[in-house]
This record gives C-alpha cells, sequence and structure tokens, in this order.
C-alpha cells in the first residue's frame, strides 16, 4: 500500500506523454479519417533516431527534439499524399484500404527495423538520466526521476503548443473544419490535401519526439512498435474516437494501469489488463468513458 | 463467381485429381511436405477473407485463431490425453468459441474498432499463452510424435478442399455472400432491406475462424512442436493479409491464388536467402502497400474485371414474360 | 373510416440540444399519396429516418398497421412492409444491378432462384432490366434512383417512403418516375413521399404535410396547403404572406 503513491506518481509521469501521442494520433484520425496502424513504428524510429544521434554527437537527446520533429514532419508531410491518394479511391472501401495501407507500412517498417536494429534492447541515455527528487509530504513519500519529469514537462509542452495551434490560429480552424466537414471545409478554402500532409507531418513529428522521450525514460527496440500502436488505440478509444478532450484522462488511465503492473504485478501482463480494459469499454460504452466517440 | 465457360470447372476437377493422386505418384517427402503447408495457406486465406474481403472487416489478428487451435489441440492431448480426433474438432470450436467473445463488443460498431480490438486481441494472446504455465510459456509445447507425411497431406488436402466447398456455397451461391457484400458495400443502407448487420457479421467472423481453428489443429500434430512465436506471433496474420489484399479480396479464387504466390515466394526466399528472413517482412508489408495503391482489387480481381469488360449478351429467363417499356 | 396504415403521434426527435422533429402528429390511409413538404432543414428526412427505424422517438409515438414501431430497427420493419428510398442514394456499388435487387428479394424470397425470378421482375416494372448485369456503379443518376426505388419494391412493401426520388432528373425522367409512382398506387401501395420539386409532388399528392423548423405548420389537399399563408410564409417570406 505504500507503493500506491509512487505508482500514481509513475502513472501521471507516464501518462502525461501518452497525452501528446494519443491527441497527435485522435487528430489524424479526425482529420483524415484514417487509422494510422504505424504509430507505434513512428515512435520507435524516432527512438532509434534519437538514440543514434546521441551516439554519435553525444548532445543530450533532450537537446535535439526539435531536430528530430522537423526531420520526421517532412517524413509524414511526405507520405501523407500516398495515403490521400488510398483514401480518396473510388475503388472499393477507401477506408478498409487506409487501414490495409498503414498495416502493410508497418510490417514494412517493423522488418526495416529488425532488420537494421537488429533484436537488442536498449535505452537513450541523458544528461536527466541519473538524477531525482524526494517528495516527502504528509507521511508520503515518492521518487520522481528527473528524466520522467522533464519528458512530462516537454511532452505538456508539445500539448500546449498542439492546442495553442489549433485553437487559436488559422490554420488550426482549418484543421478543425476540416475534421468537422470535409466537403464544406473544402468549399470555404480549406485545401484537404496539404492541410492533410501538414497534420499528419505534425503527428508523426511528434510521435517520433515522443519515440526519444519514451527511449530515455524505459526502453528502446525494434518490436517496441506494437506496444505502442496498442497503447495509441487503447487511449483513443476509451477517450472517444475523435474526442480530443478525453485523451489526458485516457492517457494518465493508461499510464496508471502501465504502472500498477511494473510495481504490484508482472509488466508482461500490462497487455494483457490493457487489452481487457479496453473490450470491457467496448461493451459497455463503446463511444468511450465519456460517450462523445464518432 | 460464374463461369461463363465449362474450362473453369474442368481445371478444378483436374486440379484435384492431380492433388489426391500426388503423394501415389510421388514420394519426395520433402515435396509433400512444401504442398501440405502450401494447401494449409490457400485454407488460412480463403477463411480469413470470409470476414475480410465479403464483409469488409478486417481482422489483422487473424492468425490468433490459428494458434488457438494449435494450442487446443497441445493441451487436450498431452495434458488431458484425448485422442487426435477428438482433440481437432475441440480447436475449431474453441477459435469459434473467441471469435463470438470477441465480436459481441466490437462488430456492433464499425469497422475501426474492429481491426483495432482483434488486433489487439491477438497481441494479448500471445502474450497469454507466453506467460501460462499451462501453455508451456515461451518455449511452447510438445505433442506426441506421429510421423506420417501422407497422412497430413491428406488431412490438409480434404479440409481445405471442404471448406472451399462449403465456403464456395455459403458465399457464392446462398444468399449468404450477397449479404455479406451488401454489408460491405453500405452496412446502413443494407438495414432498409431486411438486413441484419450484426447478425450477419457475426455469422462471417465465427465462419472464418472454424476452419482456420482446425488448421491451425492438423498444424500442431503436424509439425509436433508448437511456441508462442511461430504461432501466435505476427506472421501468420500479417502473411494471411497479404496472401487476400495481394490475391483479390471479395473472392475465393483471389486468395487462394494469392496464398500459392506467396507461399511459393516464401518457400524459394527462405531456401536461398535465409540470412535475409527479415528483408521477407519487409517485402511482405511492401507488397501490401503497393497492392493497395496499383491493384485494390488484387490480381484475381483485376485479372476478372478485364474479362467482364468484354461485352457479354444480356439474358432475362424465359418464365418473365415482359411488356415492352418504352425505353 | 378504415383504420390508418400509419399513425404519427406527437412525435419528437431531439439530438442533444436539436429539436429536429417537434411534436408532429398526422396520418396516412391506406393506398394514399402523402407527401411531405417543407424548405431545408423542416425535419422532413429526420421525421423518415425515425418512421424507418434509423432513429427512435425521443418522444411521441409512430403506430404501423396497427402495431407500434418507435425504436425497432430497419430490418425488422422492412418484415413488417416498411420499404424506403435514400435521399443520397447509395447502391451496393461493387454489384451489379441484379444483385442489388436480389439482396432486397431474399426478405421475401429465401431462395436464390426464387429470389432472382422475382428481382428480374422489379426490374421489368421499373425498366432497369436492359442494365441488370451492369455494376451498379455504372449507373447514371437516374438509373441510381430507379434503383433504389427497385430495391425498396423488392421488398414487396404495403409503405413505401420515398425521399427526393425525382430530384436531381431531368424533365423526361421525373415524368418516368412520376408513371412509376402512380402505377405503384394503382396496384394497392401507400405512399410517403419527400419532394422538393413542386409541380410533381402538387399533381401526385392525395394530401400534403407542411413541416418548418420541425413542426407541422399545415395539412391537407395540395389546393388548401397551397393558400395557406404559413406555408407561403415559410417558402417565400414574411412579405408574400
Amino acid at each position: 500500500m505504500e507503493l500506491l503513491p509512487q505508482a500514481l506518481t509513475d502513472g501521471i509521469l507516464l501518462g502525461g506523454i501518452y497525452i501528446t501521442i494519443a491527441i497527435a494520433f485522435s487528430l489524424t484520425y479526425g482529420v483524415m479519417h484514417v487509422i494510422d496502424f504505424a504509430v507505434g513504428e513512428w515512435i520507435m524510429f524516432g527512438a532509434f533516431t534519437g538514440f543514434y544521434l546521441n551516439k554519435w554527437t553525444g548532445l543530450d537527446p533532450f537537446l535535439f527534439l526539435p531536430v528530430i520533429f522537423v526531420l520526421y514532419f517532412g517524413i509524414g508531410y511526405a507520405i501523407q499524399p500516398v495515403i490521400h491518394r488510398v483514401l480518396s479511391g473510388t475503388k472499393g472501401n477507401p477506408f478498409l484500404m487506409g487501414l490495409v495501407f498503414t498495416f502493410g507500412l508497418a510490417i514494412m517498417f517493423r522488418g526495416l527495423a529488425l532488420t537494421v536494429f537488429g533484436f537488442y534492447s536498449n535505452s537513450i541515455p541523458s544528461m536527466f538520466s541519473e538524477g531525482s527528487f524526494n517528495l516527502d509530504q504528509l507521511g508520503i513519500t515518492v521518487t520522481i526521476p528527473a528524466v520522467r519529469l522533464v519528458g512530462l514537462c516537454y511532452a505538456l509542452a508539445i500539448t500546449a503548443i498542439l492546442h495553442y495551434l489549433l485553437k487559436k490560429t488559422n490554420f488550426g480552424l482549418g484543421v478543425r473544419a476540416l475534421a468537422q466537414h470535409k466537403d464544406a471545409a473544402g468549399l470555404m478554402g480549406v485545401n484537404s490535401k496539404r492541410t492533410g500532409s501538414y497534420v499528419y507531418g505534425i503527428y508523426v513529428g511528434i510521435s517520433a519526439m515522443t519515440g526519444v522521450l519514451l527511449g530515455c525514460i524505459l526502453s528502446i527496440g525494434a518490436q517496441m512498435g506494437n506496444e505502442y500502436t496498442i497503447f495509441a488505440f487503447f487511449v483513443v478509444v476509451l477517450a472517444g474516437m475523435g474526442y480530443l478532450a478525453g485523451v489526458p484522462w485516457a492517457a494518465l488511465l493508461l499510464g496508471m494501469v502501465q504502472s500498477i503492473f511494473m510495481i504490484y504485478f508482472n509488466p508482461s501482463h500490462t497487455l494483457l489488463a490493457v487489452f481487457v480494459i479496453l473490450y470491457v469499454i467496448l461493451l459497455i460504452s463503446p463511444r468511450g468513458l465519456f460517450g462523445k466517440g464518432v | 463467381m460464374k463461369t461463363t465457360t465449362g474450362r473453369g470447372p474442368a481445371f478444378l476437377a483436374f486440379l484435384a485429381v492431380a492433388l489426391l493422386v500426388l503423394p501415389l505418384v510421388m514420394h519426395d517427402t520433402f515435396v509433400l511436405r512444401v504442398l501440405t503447408e502450401g494447401i494449409m495457406w490457400v485454407g488460412l486465406a480463403i477463411a480469413f477473407d470470409v470476414i475480410a474481403g465479403y464483409t469488409g472487416y478486417l481482422n489483422f489478428g487473424h492468425g490468433a485463431f490459428f494458434g488457438i487451435g494449435a494450442y487446443t489441440i497441445a493441451v487436450l492431448m498431452m495434458q488431458a490425453n484425448l485422442p487426435f480426433a477428438l482433440a481437432l474438432p475441440a480447436g475449431g470450436l474453441a477459435a469459434g468459441i473467441v471469435a463470438f467473445i470477441a465480436g459481441v463488443p466490437t462488430l456492433r460498431l464499425k469497422g475501426a474498432y474492429f481491426a483495432i480490438a482483434t488486433w489487439a486481441l491477438s497481441r494479448a494472446i500471445q502474450q497469454l499463452a507466453l506467460n501460462l504455465d499451462f501453455t508451456g510459456g515461451p518455449d511452447g509445447m510438445r505433442l506426441e510424435a506421429f510421423l506420417n507425411p501422407q497422412f497430413f497431406y491428406y488431412l490438409m488436402l480434404i479440409t481445405v478442399g471442404l471448406t472451399f466447398a462449403i465456403l464456395w456455397y455459403l458465399l457464392e451461391r446462398a444468399p449468404f455472400g450477397l449479404k455479406l457484400k451488401a454489408i460491405r458495400e453500405d452496412e446502413e443502407g443494407a438495414k432498409a432491406l431486411g438486413l441484419n448487420p450484426t447478425k450477419l457479421k457475426m455469422q462471417a467472423f465465427i465462419l472464418s475462424a472454424l476452419p482456420t481453428g482446425i488448421l491451425g489443429g492438423i498444424y500442431a500434430y503436424w509439425i509436433t512442436f508448437i511456441d508462442p512465436s511461430s504461432t501466435l506471433g505476427d506472421l501468420v496474420s500479417d502473411q494471411a493479409v497479404v496472401m487476400v489484399v495481394f490475391g483479390g479480396m471479395g473472392t475465393l479464387f483471389g486468395p487462394a491464388l494469392g496464398a500459392v504466390l506467396i507461399f511459393a515466394f516464401k518457400t524459394i526466399f527462405w531456401a536461398y536467402l535465409s540470412d535475409f528472413q527479415l528483408l521477407y517482412l519487409i517485402i511482405l508489408g511492401a507488397l501490401i502497400a503497393i497492392s493497395v495503391i496499383f491493384i485494390p482489387n488484387g490480381l484475381w480481381g483485376t485479372l476478372v474485371r478485364r474479362k467482364a469488360d468484354r461485352p457479354r449478351p444480356e439474358r432475362a429467363p424465359a418464365a418473365v414474360v415482359a411488356p415492352e417499356e418504352g425505353n | 373510416m378504415a383504420e390508418p396504415i400509419l399513425k404519427v403521434a406527437s412525435l419528437t426527435k431531439c439530438f442533444g440540444g436539436l429539436t429536429a422533429v417537434d411534436d408532429v402528429s398526422f396520418q396516412v390511409a391506406q393506398g394514399e399519396i402523402v407527401g411531405l413538404i417543407g424548405p431545408n432543414g423542416a425535419g422532413k428526412t429526420t421525421l423518415f429516418n425515425v418512421i424507418s427505424g434509423y432513429y427512435a422517438p425521443t418522444k411521441g409515438s409512430v403506430v404501423f398497421q396497427g402495431a407500434d414501431i418507435g425504436g425497432k430497427p430497419p430490418y425488422h420493419l422492412a418484415g413488417v412492409g416498411i420499404g424506403r428510398t435514400f435521399q443520397v442514394v447509395k447502391p451496393f456499388a461493387g454489384l451489379t444491378v441484379l444483385e442489388n435487387v436480389v439482396i432486397a428479394s431474399f426478405l421475401r424470397h429465401p431462395k436464390r432462384a426464387d429470389a432472382e425470378r422475382q428481382a428480374w421482375q422489379v426490374l421489368e416494372t421499373t425498366g432497369l432490366a436492359d442494365r441488370a448485369h451492369v455494376s451498379a456503379a455504372g449507373l447514371t443518376l437516374a438509373g441510381r434512383k430507379r434503383l433504389e426505388i427497385s430495391k425498396a419494391l423488392a421488398l414487396e412493401p404495403s409503405f413505401l417512403l420515398l425521399d427526393e426520388v425525382v430530384a436531381g432528373l431531368n424533365p423526361t425522367e421525373a415524368d418516368r418516375t412520376v408513371e412509376l409512382i402512380m402505377k405503384l398506387k394503382e396496384q394497392g401501395l401507400t405512399i410517403l413521399i419527400v419532394e422538393h420539386i413542386m409541380r410533381v409532388i402538387m399533381n401526385i399528392s392525395d394530401r400534403l404535410v407542411v413541416l418548418n423548423f420541425g413542426r407541422k405548420i399545415a395539412e391537407g389537399t395540395p389546393a388548401e396547403v397551397c393558400g395557406d399563408p404559413q406555408v407561403i410564409q415559410a417558402y417565400l417570406g414574411e412579405a408574400a404572406a
């Protein structure tokens, strides 16, 4: 029982990072109507890029996060037209084909990663890796590893920037319009292809950056994509698909579940627990915890 | 698939006879094993297409049914000492039950939820097998050795042949197939025509799971060794997806063709390029992506379309006496 | 007077804060053609969706042939005898015209051979028999609208909901559709039709029900409704009333 505050703290620290991925992922679904099965792979690639950049330059990974963002924004921006083409197809069911396409990408990326990086696990070292804070309040002692705290701060900053972008800029207005009604938005001058490219680029960039954060805090491995894809799905379905306001709560819940399993149970059961919760939610409240999903 | 000439059925008949007679003529067990596995993949692919191509609901974790069948057989035979003849149907049944359980919350929702949940389920089931004791954990399970390549060849052939025939009847002759396609094309509109989508989707899903579980069971007894990575890993699901997408969704011949081609490619690839096994994964993914972009109807679908574009004589059944409508 | 085939009583449908259908009541007698008109956004399609089972009523009731059908799913209602077309026509694009209709025929004819025979008959009635083996995606708009009607007819309904089956057609095609509708009425079908093309709906309807902002503002014969100041106001604004 004394470990519960620690579990909760860990959960918040981790969950905060998941918020960032999930918002970007949910946004992409809302705007492009594609569920990207490769989300975990983008996170994985970002993590490995961070690992190797750190290895070659010796620079702290937190410093080159923006570089990672720009690089992967570019990749996402370049790939999006292909996805758009698949989704605009007239043959068969475009949404289905979109799913299959991102699934194919995920397999390809996983194979690529395994080929290039092998099967080993690693972790990205950072100047924050060793430090930690101890909070002693009300008789409860909680250790906060510095790297997790900094990671959380970074993730929250990214979320805040994204929020500003969506709510306060014209670009964001276009994005939200597109998510609500593609044709009407098009008639108002919102270029769905270009906006979609930006959104997808932002999403890939954010995912990659978050990968670096997770690589510092947890570990990296060529197979990590699977797990994070499931996590992203979990958060998005729990929050309600397309309902961004529900994401923070669902992400925090995920962080809690993961932390509780790491501390109290077997960490490898986390995936099972995540699936069971997902299943139960789909049974009782398929539109998410708040009933506002699409 | 209406065959307008007599050549189609004749070719199939010839193929069936050839396959039946083969082990009597060919004594190379390596070739026999390769064919056995190839036939298995045909079965896996067509079963997958029932829910994926005909109904339009993508189950990226189809391999889980294969693994469930395999593990059910292994557990029943090794720990409950059941004979193979009883364990095998149980394997199929187990897969069907899991399909039902997974389908209840997800099939009444849109396809996105189904894709997510079924894929996550397959990952979770693999975790389960890795962590439970009675499934042998990461080391897997060994079955009693029963080495008889001819037996397994015929068993696989008959199972897949029966599956093909039953699916052919249900999907191409009986109303069921058309109803599934209606749901695929326009689920909401189909409701107005008297179709209950949730019920039909569930039937399709279970129908896709049953033969897959049985094939998994046969595989387990045939190979005598199963573990989470070979039977519950990504590869079975991923290959099923490639075979169906590349071959042609929404038909039976498409996935069969895709299965034959992809399996042939895999066999040759792993025989000569075994150092580059991971490259195979990349090729699989690339093949899916490329098929979606350039041949969304798959190989078979594209070939059939070419034939269909040639003009065909229109005909109405003689029983209908039609007053001339001013056209 | 015989029991009306459809009785809509105080029907209300809300979506969150939006009341799309507000306390609407009317009846349709057997064999009538009732036109449902009103400006855009008046709630006509929502009303259709409630009657055909896609939405459940928030308040009020829908009684069909004496039975309350509120909240019953569309596939149940098809069995009970309600057929409908959709405003945005969505044929089963990957299938042929014949296959599209056969799927509907399965409701009353579970065997494939019977269903196909009946489907051919429906296609003859609606004039699509010559395009039976064409992919539904290859039809023109007029063809697709006919296909919509064909599919609904294949259900052998006693009550037909037609949602803008004439909109978007050129005058010749429109006239042929009107002919078809009148032929269906002769065969005893009861029809509730939404249409914006005034000359069509005025000519074929026995009675009209007028909606505006979800409420019924008028009901009566076309002549009565045309002279109703509220109706004129709804369509043309204050000044014209």
